[in-house]
């Protein structure tokens, strides 16, 4: 693999027998898990092209057990992953031959639900959807919604401040968040925030929002939640070009409408979902909008009205408008099902996850086009076109040799190109070790000191996720180095009054 | 040599107005240098707010104050951090976009002219009424580009709305009060206006009563975007600006509906009958409806020009439920008047003035109830004597300390802004 992780460290290894047992101390029982069949199912996370067994696995079931882990970690200098479900599509919850993994999954329980307050309080392992579950029988429900929701844990989406497709109108994870309790690498527990609207101080559930577990294991997460809309209805348009389609998206914005969802494949993805869940989609078009309003009856029946008007007006070849929930899923079920549908015409396939400003489209998927001829590979495009998230899906084949290495060159280069329009290399799925070493495409060098700065401040040893996010570690000591500027000892030639 | 000498005695305050980013690091590499704290100013505009800053030196970002690019089918804008606000919002408005945080004005509440710069406008992060659906101005700072204590140019975040790319600095940015980094330029997501409003009033509910209306509005599923309660007393400082509102010597429950036209008015009317228990809701729609949330919005009943202009102002949040019952009892217990905003999560606290402004009480209360408060409005010397901002736990303070420490090692940026006595 292309990705260099931090060197083992050999001392730590040689003492695994010595570590295994001061965890059993901390977490009793079936808690500590060494054996090698075992440790096998936390050798990968969604980045499954990337494997490494860890040193061993712990899963404690209290905040105490996973403070008391990390201080034995940190005093030791041992390295700790943390883990949710291990869903992360970009390997952040690979693990490290040296390191402990951390798995949340034990930590299961919804505390406390608070509808005069509209909040959740939940362990991190809980997953997504099980928050909407638990609170829709009084109508509530957790807008973020992952595609991964079944199974991703709150957690993990706190760590990767997940998206999903309704984020363009109800925002991602940091915008649904209020608090949490998080233990520090050196066993410190933290209470942040709560279930007010706005914390006091600089905002620390900000900033550990999408830390991707380098910051500190999150225990508790208090999350607003949202009631459901009255109803939800359905476009799904057809274009004969897919700059028609970004045409269309740029003007239901511009109209001022703000859909619940508003997503894009174009031909390769159309014909996958197809032939995969015979959604009815139109094979003949170059792209597929499926644009869905939601709230009171009446504002959805005008709105789908007027982008009904908006899609004629840039030329739409096809459009159908869902009169029921079971054709309203049904034109879901295609997109849902994409990636999995990418995987019956393809053995492998590498998802990218870019963001571009959403005038950029048409010369991005022009783009995409051209690569794929250069580096001979297929690729399926789906994209959150309402927030110009973009994912290509490139096909390839992991036992025909060079493949892969040709996939993720190709993909490097759609993220580059990403970050060439104006966009940036991730839009929800993560830095991970996935873009890591892409970094420096977006990001100075002094841009990322400033980043690991703040990691200093929460985990000086470096111990927590390292490999993860940043394309070179820095010691703290010396990101903390002042290089004072000699013979600048006065203010420049400005103006002053 | 401006710098030589004694600074804090033998110089005047010196001003030095940046014309570009490389003229704010080298203004902070001189003061790293000099080891001589800066103070840093877009209008002044909330310069009352806070501590005492141990500096003679400032910072003024107002020349920088350029639009660079304003894209409203991409729903972003990039600004100079020195923007004056006025004109962003005219800008904006001139496409029917706003910041749909409803970024507070203060003149009004401190007594001060100027609207103040996107700047000081994310760097004191006051969010107005529709911040329970919308967010505060943390969730609309897309990107920036700043100079950081160490006097180095960074970004953090990009142009787009969606995007998990490194840490999200912008998060510590808004709302860090000039203490982490000089901000240079901003992108911010604007949104759509709303095509109409609708504001629900209901008259004669005491607090507590109130609040389980606001409750029941939010935990409904009309779309509730603002809701307030303002009890009678509020009304005697001052009626300017609230219309007909006020002076029926009754409070006022609003409730406020945003949309399209059609769902707007239709909204209004499901939850007037959601609400009927507690009473029958007036509607007021449009202008009338924005006058009033703008009023709630700037605080205007204790304005500096009102009849409690000379009261300390207190800024509390808590869990929105317990509003009533905490912003009862400071009024019970000090004489003071309290409006409420978030459906109960904040509350603006007017107390008679004391030494200091009732501080202890204040905390204590808040705090019993999940809350956390700011001296948002006190002269110079009350403020001497208490903290603005509320204390943290031990741990989130040293925590915060550290956060800061990796921005501005020496501290250079608004020293001693945020805690009292950290001025030496």
């Amino acid at each position: 693999m292309a990705i260099t992780m931090p060197a083992s460290d050999q001392a730590v290894l040689a003492r695994r027998a010595e570590i295994v047992a001061a965890l059993r101390a901390i977490v009793p029982g079936e808690g500590v898990i060494d054996s090698a069949a075992e440790m096998r199912a936390y050798e990968s996370d969604g980045l499954t092209a990337y494997r490494q067994p860890p040193m061993v696995v712990v899963l404690p079931d209290t905040t105490e057990q996973v403070s008391l882990v990390l201080k034995y970690c940190a005093a030791q200098g041992i390295k700790v992953v943390p883990r949710g479900s291990g869903t992360s599509l970009s390997g952040g919850a690979l693990p490290l031959e040296d390191g402990v993994l951390l798995g949340l999954g034990k930590f299961k329980r919804i505390r406390e639900i608070d509808f005069d307050n509209r909040v959740v309080v939940t362990e991190p392992g809980v997953t997504n959807l099980a928050i909407s579950q638990a609170v829709a029988h009084a109508g509530f429900y957790y807008a973020p919604d992952p595609s991964s929701q079944i199974a991703c844990s709150i957690g993990g989406n706190v760590a990767e401040n997940s998206g999903g497709v309704h984020c363009l109108k109800y925002g991602m994870t940091t915008n649904n968040v209020l608090g949490c309790e998080i233990v520090l690498m050196s066993g410190e527990i933290l209470r942040i925030g709560g279930k007010g609207c706005e914390n006091s101080g600089y905002d620390l559930m900000g900033i550990i929002t999408g830390s991707e577990g380098l910051l500190g294991v999150i225990t508790e997460i208090t999350v607003r939640i949202l009631q459901k809309p009255e109803t939800a209805r359905a476009l799904m348009v057809g274009f004969a070009e897919v700059e028609a389609a970004g045409e269309c998206v740029a003007r239901i914005i511009g109209a001022g409408i703000i859909p619940g969802g508003m997503e894009m494949m174009d031909k390769p993805a159309i014909h996958a979902a197809e032939a995969f869940v015979h959604a009815g989609y139109p094979l003949d078009v170059d792209a597929l909008l499926i644009i869905e309003l939601d709230g009171p009856k009446i504002e959805v029946d005008e709105l789908i009205t007027r982008v009904e008007a908006i899609a004629n007006a840039c030329g739409s070849t096809t459009c159908q408008i869902s009169t029921s929930e079971a054709e309203r899923n049904l034109f879901w079920a295609g997109r849902k099902a994409a990636f999995p549908a990418v995987g019956r015409i393809s053995p492998d396939y590498l998802c990218m996850d870019g963001t571009i400003p959403r005038g950029a489209l048409p010369k991005a998927l022009a783009r995409i086009r051209e690569l794929s001829e250069k580096y001979q590979l297929g690729c399926a495009n789906v994209f959150h076109a309402g927030d110009g998230n973009l994912h290509p899906l490139i096909l390839y084949d992991a036992n025909k040799p060079g493949e892969i290495e040709r996939a993720e060159a190709f993909g490097a280069d759609i993220l580059r190109a990403c970050v060439e329009f104006g966009g940036v290399l991730t839009g929800e799925h993560g830095v991970g070790i996935e873009k890591r070493d892409l970094m420096p495409e977006m990001f100075t060098e002094i841009d990322l000191n400033q980043q690991q700065r703040l990691k200093c401040a929460f985990d000086a040893q470096g111990l927590l996720n390292p490999g993860k996010v940043f394309p070179t570690l820095h010691r703290c000591a010396e990101l903390g180095r002042m290089h004072v500027h000699a013979g600048k000892v006065a203010f420049p030639d400005i103006p002053r009054f | 040599m401006i710098f030589a000498g004694n600074f804090a005695t033998a110089f005047p305050v010196d001003t030095l107005k940046v014309r570009d980013a490389k003229d704010v690091e080298e203004v902070v590499r001189a003061a790293i240098a000099n080891e001589q704290p800066l103070e840093i100013i877009g209008h002044g505009s909330k310069r009352s707010i806070g501590h005492a800053m141990a500096t003679n030196a400032v910072l003024d970002v107002s020349a920088l104050n350029a639009v660079t690019s304003y894209e409203p089918n991409e729903l972003i804008i990039t600004l100079q951090a020195g923007a004056p606000l006025a004109d962003v919002l005219s800008l904006i408005d001139a496409k029917n976009q706003q910041f749909a945080f409803e970024p507070m004005n203060t003149a009004p509440l401190l007594g001060t002219p100027a609207l103040g710069t996107i700047g000081g406008m994310i760097a004191c992060g006051l969010a107005g009424p529709r911040r329970i659906k919308a967010g505060g101005a943390r969730d609309h700072l897309l990107g920036a580009h700043a100079v950081s204590g160490f006097g180095d140019s960074f970004k953090t975040g990009g142009k787009v709305v969606k995007n998990v790319t490194g840490y999200d600095l912008c998060k510590l940015l808004a709302g860090s009060w000039g203490t982490l980094s000089v901000m240079t330029e901003v992108t911010l997501k604007v949104m759509p206006k709303p095509e109409a409003e609708r504001t629900l009033l209901l008259r004669g509910l005491d607090d507590a009563v109130a609040n389980r209306a606001m409750t029941a509005a939010l935990g409904s599923p009309y779309d509730v975007s603002a809701a307030a309660h303002l009890p009678y007393q509020a009304f005697r400082a001052r009626t300017e600006g609230l219309g007909d509102i006020a002076g029926q010597g009754e409070g006022v429950t609003a409730l406020r509906l945003e949309g399209i036209t059609a769902s707007a008015s239709h909204r209004a009317g499901s939850l007037r009958e959601l609400l009927a228990p507690f009473g029958t809701a007036a509607v007021i729609e449009d202008d009338a409806s924005s006058a009033l949330w703008a009023a709630i919005r700037d605080v205007l009943p204790f304005a500096a020009d009102g009849a409690l202009g000379a009261w300390p102002v207190w800024r509390i949040v808590c869990p929105p439920a317990s509003g009533a019952a905490l912003g009862a009892q400071l009024a019970r217990e000090t004489g003071g008047d309290v409006i409420y905003d978030w459906g109960g999560g904040l509350i603006w606290a007017a107390l008679p003035p004391t030494s200091d402004a009732h501080a202890p009480s204040v905390r204590q209360r808040a705090a019993a109830f999940g809350g956390h408060a700011t001296l948002i409005r006190a002269t110079e010397d009350v403020r001497r004597g208490v903290e603005v901002f509320h204390p943290q736990a031990s741990g989130i303070a040293a925590l915060s300390e550290r956060v800061r420490a990796g921005f501005d090692p020496k501290s250079i940026l608004n020293r001693g802004r945020l805690t009292r006595g950290a001025t030496a």
